[in-house]
């Protein structure tokens, strides 16, 4: 880690400003940047305390429920209003890293959280997402825990965060010091550019997130698959929302972690579903669906099979299907 | 009587106030910090260093490369920066040393290093055609070929296991002070008496002008047993830059230079009678070695000493690969001995005999390889207690016939084993003219509970309250005593300790007795009854307590006492249940069960604690633990706890300890014996039979991720 100046600023707008330095980054629960500047992954000259802003608030209003970029992990999980209207989003952060991350970490930088793939993550290697045109070991490498979805020939890692997963599933909307960005819009796979991971700008702040309460997001769950009970990232995870009309799909979301380069939505595994009776055939389909442009490496072809299971359990458990 | 109670431990405060002071803690006036920089090949050589840029770093006082560090040899290991050939990714390449931590790791950042690589071989399977079979390293017991031909059924198949780091969750440490050409290290140390050795060795001085110190250790698991490389080059550079010098390793950079288990892959044939006796046990391994080593470390001992089996053959082959030296791991015998009691649970089914059945039919009290009968063996009383609280009775053994809700239940079951260390070892006692007691000896705690333990056996020997015995450890100006590996420790040196206090005892009793002030004139010595910090007679109609026995002398009394103890082989058997969830090939371990036969119990909390921390491992090792090489670099690709997935909280059940708990009569160690590294070894296998158990899948590849068991 090389040496770098800290400032603390008192409002958004000194923050964006500081921000602006070429080298600069915002710091919140410094949960990851501090790993990722440790293990050389990233290198900032200027870092910017975020903590100070008055950014952390939980608020409904009317349909709407805003939740500040600073709020941390473990209030959003447990916040009466997320619990009660979307409990995709407390179970996504209720599975996600540990108690103590999740009382350090916020919302706006769980968002912006970089990828686990090991070789990003070790100084020593050669990667596209660290160092544009360097190669990409994954791809011939130890891939098992990497993408079957939305890779390209210059990344497959894994974005890791499980609340994004959430927020894409009940149409969050993120808010900036300067725009609204629907959730969808906001991360982008890698393609030739695997170092660009969102469309913030440099310096731009995340100041919070709005999500609509819709009874399609009162019906929501998440289901978490990994190597351990808790405390690890996703081998496979799965956020559905469901809106029934008697026996009928009327309206669903169905948003996929572990398995794609980006928080994923498959709009084919929804189709495959909306307007037809929750069965096993439908759901089967929905699962073809999904991974219809699936592309396997190595080691990790069971995800292909295995994100189609986690489908299937949860889809059956949230629409009461035997 | 403490010794066998649940004692709290004495060192729980310190450790959980902050007071107590490990190897990284230590901050010494003028010190100086060193900073490793890591290779990224595995094979080939460094053709250039640039360190003009770390360097410029202010605070920078020397950057060391393979030019200019100091010239070192080591008998034990490869001494890195001597040349310029790499043996393994992650050798070290450069150090640099700064006035403070954060120079000296800007600076390792910016060297520069330029390399010749070569291709390396990073896994077994890539250099099937160089195993081979180094010296000594076969066993043949009557007649194997003649043992299979006369089996009604045999069972031959090949299990594997990954590489593992030990991942103590103290890093490594050292820090370095000399004083003309004396020596003294502060060093995260399982053996500071071996260390002083080593340092002594390397420097060429007489030991006694080495002291090593290790009063805490944050675990070592075998990995903190010998002196590494990086601390001798440390402690050169404090002598060449007439300064202390610390170093502490990053996590990621104990991934390379302090060694691992080896990847293992064996094959285990079984031949036996219809009733389930052994008439054969054939058991052929192949564990990577490196360029700059050939010793091996995972060993076929149960296979060797657990059964009895008439024709055994243990055969331990080897390959070298590009890749850093292995080493002892704790419980170094439970890489072959997953395979050997996976094996006798597919027998089990293959004769329809019950596993615990089948187990206590070919037991034995008598070594089979020696035909030495073991001085206690209470293995079979293990398996019914074990059994018995489990309720292995009630288990129906087919395959997939218990189902809870959407998940399989299984039931699974494995002998324990483990031999123990016993080296010489030697203690001092001494109770201060206030009747208080110290004492020293040179062997560790690292983690385990040796000061609890020593302060019971003083305590217990003297008749003195707890509180009124201080222990100290881990420092070589203490009597020298054993290394703290191979379960060695309780073993090796309670005996010593024991000794030492007892004949403190003799002393003070005698001065009782001997003198008319004392209540307790003309008792004779061996009559004397000591019990809370007093002496009394006989019938208790007399007293004086050690205080003032002690006072009126007005000068301590002190012995040290030597002792050896015999090595001697700790078995148990577990039992596990597990859940499957066949959707998505997840497995949960619900219950376990232990039963050990450890000799003497000196504390049922530490003994527990070591059950406990040995399947949870064990259930690390069975479901997520392993390090992952990526094939063409041979560098590891998950070098961090976010990524070496080890079992936390929610993979761990309630844990049912149950010892058997009678004294060995050869032991020396109030009739103790090692124990250590026994409740982890069967835990593998344990769930790996359960898993089949209760879904008729059998996975002899370890770890059991959830890939494995989609279907
Ligand atoms: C051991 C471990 C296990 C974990 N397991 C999981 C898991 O299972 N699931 C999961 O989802 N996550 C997991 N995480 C990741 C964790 O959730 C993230 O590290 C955390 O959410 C990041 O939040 P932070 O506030 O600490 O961000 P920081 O580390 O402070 O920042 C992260 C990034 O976001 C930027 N940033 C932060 N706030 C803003 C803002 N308001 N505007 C613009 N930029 C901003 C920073 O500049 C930085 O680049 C784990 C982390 C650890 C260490
Ligand atoms: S998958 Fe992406 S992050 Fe991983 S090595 Fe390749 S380019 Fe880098």
């Amino acid at each position: 880690m090389k040496n770098f100046t800290y400032a603390a600023p008192r409002n958004v707008a000194d923050a964006v400003r500081l921000a602006g330095q070429p080298d600069a980054r915002f710091i919140a629960g410094g949960t990851d940047l501090l790993n990722l500047m440790k293990d050389g992954a990233q290198s900032h000259g200027a870092i910017i305390d975020i903590n100070g802003l008055a950014l952390g608030d939980i608020v409904q209003r009317n349909d709407v429920i805003r939740i500040g970029a600073l709020a941390r992990m473990s209030d959003v999980a447990a916040h009466p209003a997320v619990r009660r209207s979307l409990p995709v989003v407390s179970e996504a952060l209720l599975n996600s890293a540990s108690p103590q991350v999740r009382n350090m970490a916020a919302v706006g930088g769980n968002v912006l959280q970089r990828t686990r793939c090991g070789y990003f993550r070790d100084s020593g290697t050669t990667c596209n997402k660290k160092a544009p045109g360097s190669g990409c070991p994954a791809l011939e490498g130890e891939n098992r825990g990497h993408a079957i979805l939305g890779g390209s020939d210059h990344c497959i890692a894994v974005h890791p965060s499980d609340l994004a997963v959430a927020l894409l599933a009940v149409d969050a909307v993120v808010l900036t010091d300067r725009r609204r960005i629907p959730f969808a819009d906001f991360h982008v796979v890698p393609g030739t550019t695997p170092d660009q991971e969102t469309v913030l700008g440099h310096g731009e702040l995340i100041t919070g997130f709005e999500i609509p309460v819709t009874p399609l997001a009162a019906r929501s769950r998440y289901l978490k698959l990994r190597d351990r009970a808790t405390f690890e990232f996703a081998v496979v995870a799965v956020a559905a929302a469901l809106n029934m009309r008697g026996d009928t799909v009327r309206d669903v979301r169905l948003t996929f972690g572990g398995v794609a380069t980006k928080p994923w939505r498959s709009p084919e595994a929804e189709e495959a579903l909306r307007g037809k009776p929750l069965t096993t055939t439908t759901i089967t389909e929905a699962g073809r669906a999904l991974v219809r442009g699936a592309v396997t490496r190595d080691h990790n072809a069971f995800k292909v099979d295995l994100v189609q299971r986690a489908l299937d359990g949860l889809l059956r458990d949230l629409g009461g299907v035997r | 009587m403490t010794v066998g109670r649940p004692v709290e431990r004495v060192d729980g405060r310190a450790k959980v106030t902050g007071g107590a002071r490990y190897t990284a803690d230590r901050t010494l006036p003028g010190m100086l910090y060193s900073y490793l920089v890591m290779g990224t090949i595995a094979r080939g050589r460094v053709t250039a260093v640039d360190t003009a840029a770390a360097r410029a770093v202010p605070g920078v006082v020397e950057v060391f490369t393979h030019e200019n560090a100091p010239r070192l040899t080591s008998d034990q290991h490869f001494m890195p920066l001597q040349g310029t050939q790499i043996h393994y990714n992650g050798q070290i390449v450069a150090i640099t040393v700064a006035t403070t931590l954060e120079q000296a790791q800007e600076a390792a950042e910016l060297v520069r290093v330029t390399y010749a690589p070569e291709t390396p071989k990073a896994v077994i399977a890539d250099a099937l055609t160089e195993v081979y079979l180094p010296a000594n390293q076969e066993v043949i017991v009557g007649d194997p070929t003649a043992g299979l031909a006369a089996a009604e059924v045999t069972v031959t198949q090949n299990y594997s296991s990954p590489p593992h780091h030990h991942n103590p969750i103290e890093p490594h440490a050292t820090v370095a002070q000399w004083d003309g050409d004396r020596l003294t290290v502060h060093e995260t140390s399982q053996g500071v008496v071996n260390a002083q050795r080593t340092f002594a060795t390397t420097f060429g001085i007489p030991q006694t002008n080495v002291r090593v110190l290790a009063p805490y250790l944050g675990g070592g698991f075998g990995g903190k047993s010998p002196v590494w490389p990086h601390s001798l080059l440390n402690a050169a550079i404090a002598r060449q830059l007439g300064r202390p010098a610390k170093m502490v390793l990053a996590r990621s950079q104990m991934y390379s230079i302090v060694s691992h288990r080896a990847e293992f892959r064996q094959q285990v044939t079984l031949g036996a009678k219809r009733d389930g006796t052994l008439t054969a046990l054939v058991h052929h391994s192949t564990q990577q070695l490196s360029r700059t080593s050939e010793n091996m470390y995972s060993h076929s001992i149960s296979s060797r000493m657990l059964y009895a089996c008439p024709n055994i053959h243990t055969r331990q082959q080897g390959v070298r690969l590009d890749v850093p030296t292995s080493r002892f791991m704790r419980s170094p015998q439970m890489a072959s001995h997953f395979g050997l009691e996976t094996a006798l649970d597919e027998l089990s089914y293959q004769l329809g005999i019950d596993p615990v059945e089948l187990r206590r039919r070919n037991y034995t009290d008598v070594n089979p390889t020696t035909g030495e009968r073991f001085s206690s063996r209470f293995l079979l009383d293990c398996y019914k207690l074990g059994a018995d609280a489990f309720g292995w009775s009630r288990r129906n053994p087919k395959p997939g016939s218990t189902r809870d809700g959407h998940e399989f239940v299984g039931w699974g079951m494995a002998t324990e084993a483990h031999d123990h260390n016993a080296n010489p070892s030697s203690a001092m006692v001494r109770m201060a003219a206030d009747g208080t007691v110290l004492s020293q000896t040179a062997t560790q705690d690292i983690g385990t509970g040796t000061y609890t333990v020593f302060t019971q056996v003083v305590a217990d020997a003297l008749g003195v309250p707890l509180n009124q015995v201080k222990v100290e450890l881990a420092d070589t100006n203490f009597p020298p005593a054993a290394l703290s590996a191979g379960s060695g420790t309780i073993a090796s040196v309670t005996g010593a300790v024991n000794a030492a206090a007892l004949a403190v005892r003799t002393a003070v009793v005698q001065l009782a007795v001997s003198n008319p002030a004392s209540p307790l004139h003309g008792v004779s010595v061996e009559r004397i009854i000591t019990q809370h910090g007093y002496l009394f007679s006989p019938d208790r109609s007399r007293r004086e307590s050690y205080r003032a026995v002690m006072a009126r002398h007005g000068a301590p009394v002190q012995n040290t006492s030597s002792m050896t103890n015999a090595r001697g082989y700790s078995t148990g058997a577990v039992f596990v249940e597990v859940r499957v969830d066949p959707r998505y090939g997840r497995v949960r371990v619900t219950r376990g069960v232990g039963a050990y036969d450890a000799g003497r119990v000196m504390n049922h909390k530490t003994a527990r604690s070591q059950v406990i921390g040995g399947f949870t491992w064990g259930i690390g090792n069975a479901l997520m633990e392993h390090t992952v090489l990526d094939r063409r670099t041979a560098r590891v690709v998950n070098p961090n706890l976010s990524t070496y997935l080890l079992a936390v909280n929610a993979d761990v059940p309630e844990i049912d300890a149950i010892f058997v708990n009678k004294p060995d009569p050869v032991s020396t160690a109030l009739g103790a014996r090692g124990f250590g590294e026994t409740p982890i070894t069967g835990v593998p296998a344990a769930i790996g039979n359960a898993i089949f158990h209760a879904t008729g899948r059998r996975i002899r590849d370890l770890p059991f991720t959830q890939d494995k068991l989609l279907y």
